[in-house]
């Protein structure tokens, strides 16, 4: 479904990511782990349209543009961004008709939004109360409810458990798992490794900007080279 | 019109301090009160105009006190051709807006990641450039309307109200309530808000965010473009200096009720032209800029979120 062949995406000087190759089948969760500044967000937003690169990403076949966001979400790829992307001014109600931005079949995306409301029934409560004022957890739900609104093929998620209580990590995991058996294709950024590759399929781990070890998910959770990139991150990720 | 204070008269209070309040007096206060309302209604307009780019962009376009200036200009040639006064509000919103996506596209978006300064600068250009233009077509001498577009006057107590004055206020009203409309209940106006708060946020939604920019100059433009109709027929004369005399000042009413807040301007915009209008009919004239502009450096000073803005700055709606 999406082919990322020699991606590298530099800020000015700096190469935060240097030449990697990704490739997503569909109805998979892939998992994209790795330490503190790895580049994991960089190859998220460069996917998603958000930055320049130099490398090709085709999905579905067709080649995307560099920093076309409008025309991939179009294309039907999504991301949630890392620290959730709410906007804070608006209403959860006006953030979910912003997933609906580019619907243009009114009908099915009322119906699309009454079952997010089902889906999350917080999100119905609470619609004039101001995004902003919503907890960690809520507005996770919220972002990810909004990504699904556009009706993606392809869900990119960049550390959705960012600040959640385990109890709501769990809960965020299983919907992904939900989200995955309903057809969607996901790509999951984590630090979290050990519970990622759990329900992942397979999963990559970046370091310094280069894919170091690829492969099935739950092979590499017993991996070496994984169990040392995050023990050795252990006390930058305690900073977070 | 240098010198002359925009629609104030002239005419002082003749009583003393010391003598009590009489009915000439309190008519006086009451007219001079309609009189700033009308003047502030027009300033709520161009500061509106200001804030839109401000709250998407948070530049400063300064193009748009010749926007203004135009503006008055467009609907000056439609009344001049005898066309009444709405298709004269309508080309002067359209012909300003149509310039603003000019200024848009050549003043702001190739400068777009550059610091805030470069496309202040550019505005600055287009600014002077406009002025000249405005010059050369239409002389450096006021245009004048020879026959009032609308006469007569309501009587609302001791004091009166023109036809005039009673168009510029409610057309204002009417062009902030849609504007209302548009930002908060509508489509664009989310995506607009959206694009003001966090433009990567909204492009992953799939809002067009140059588009967006676009519109919200040209809904700024309209905005300048009407206030200047409706100033040019209020004192049935414009000149090329107007928007320096009058668009520049919307920068201070903006500034006073807070840059981050663009409904602050409905408070701000007849508060100052109230204090205006007052300075001039009870001070004097040679001091209503200094008291204008003295009261905005005063509250970026002791408030530099303005009147309404909550300090908390980026918690609060810009559009
Ligand atoms: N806007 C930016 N400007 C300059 N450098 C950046 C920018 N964003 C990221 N970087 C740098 O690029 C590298 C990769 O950052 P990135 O955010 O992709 O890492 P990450 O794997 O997502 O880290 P984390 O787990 O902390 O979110 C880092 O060295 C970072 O400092
Ligand atoms: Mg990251």
């Amino acid at each position: 479904m999406l082919r990322v062949r020699d991606l590298v995406v530099g800020y000015g000087a700096i190469q935060a990511v240097r030449g990697i190759d990704l490739d997503i089948e569909q109805g998979e969760i892939v998992a994209l782990i790795g330490s503190n500044g790895a580049g994991k967000t960089t190859v998220a937003r460069a996917i998603a349209g958000l930055l320049s690169y130099s490398g090709e990403i085709l999905f579905e076949d067709v080649r995307l543009k560099p920093n076309a966001a409008e025309r991939n979400l179009r294309l039907g790829i999504a991301l949630v961004p890392e620290g959730r992307g709410i906007l804070g001014t608006m209403t959860v109600q006006e953030n979910l008709l912003m997933g609906l931005y580019t619907r243009n079949d009114k009908a099915q995306a009322k119906l699309d939004l009454a079952v997010i409301h089902q889906r999350f029934p917080i999100l119905a409560q609470r619609g004039h109360l101001l995004a902003s004022l919503m907890s960690g957890g809520e507005q996770q739900l919220l972002a990810i409810g909004r990504a699904l609104l556009s009706k993606p093929k392809l869900l990119l998620l960049d550390e959705p458990s960012l600040g959640l209580s385990p109890r709501m990590t769990d809960t965020v995991f299983a919907m992904i798992e939900d989200l995955r058996r309903d057809g969607l294709t996901v790509l999951l950024v984590e630090q979290k490794a050990r519970q990622t590759l759990q329900i992942a399929d397979r999963a990559y781990l970046l370091e310094t900007g280069c894919v170091i070890t690829t492969g099935p998910a739950k092979g590499l959770i017993d991996d070496p080279v994984v169990s040392e990139t995050f023990l050795g991150s252990r006390t930058a990720a305690v900073h977070r | 019109m240098p010198g002359a204070g925009p629609g104030v008269p002239k005419t002082r209070s003749n009583a003393t301090p010391t003598s009590p309040i009489s009915f000439w007096d309190a008519f006086v206060l009451i007219q001079q009160l309609v009189n700033g309302l009308t003047l502030g209604a027009v300033y709520t307009l161009i500061a509106l105009s200001f804030s839109l780019v401000m709250g998407v962009l948070g530049v400063l376009n300064l193009a748009i006190a010749e926007l203004f200036m135009l503006g008055g200009y467009f609907g000056f040639a439609i009344l001049l051709a005898r066309l009444p006064l709405p298709v004269a509000l309508v080309a002067g919103m359209a012909g300003a807006a149509l310039v603003a996506a000019i200024v848009e596209r050549i003043g702001y978006q190739p400068f777009r990641g550059a610091p805030v300064v470069t496309p202040m600068l550019s505005t600055l250009g287009f600014s002077i450039i406009l002025q000249n233009v405005a010059t050369n077509v239409w002389g450096s001498d006021p245009l004048q309307l020879s026959d009032e577009v609308l006469s007569g006057r309501f009587n609302i107590g001791p004091a009166s109200i023109s036809a005039i004055q009673l168009v510029v206020l409610s057309v204002t009203v009417l062009l902030v309530a849609s504007l209302a409309f548009l930002v908060q209940q509508t489509s664009i106006g989310r995506a607009l808000r959206a694009v003001a708060e966090n433009r990567d946020v909204a492009r992953l939604l799939g809002v067009p965010a140059g588009r967006i920019t676009l519109i919200a100059f040209m809904l700024s433009g309209s905005l300048a473009g009407a206030a200047g109709v409706l100033i040019g027929v209020h004192y049935a004369a414009i000149t090329p200096y107007i928007g320096v005399e009058v668009g520049l000042k919307a920068i201070a009413v903006m500034v006073i009720g807070g840059t981050t807040r663009i409904w602050g301007s409905l408070i701000a915009g007849p508060l100052i032209g109230i204090v205006e209008v007052m300075t001039v009919a009870y001070v004097g004239s040679q001091i209503r800029d200094f008291v204008v502009y003295g009261l905005m450096i005063l509250i970026l000073l002791l408030r530099p979120q303005g009147l309404l803005g909550s300090g908390r700055g980026d918690q609060s709606q810009r559009v």
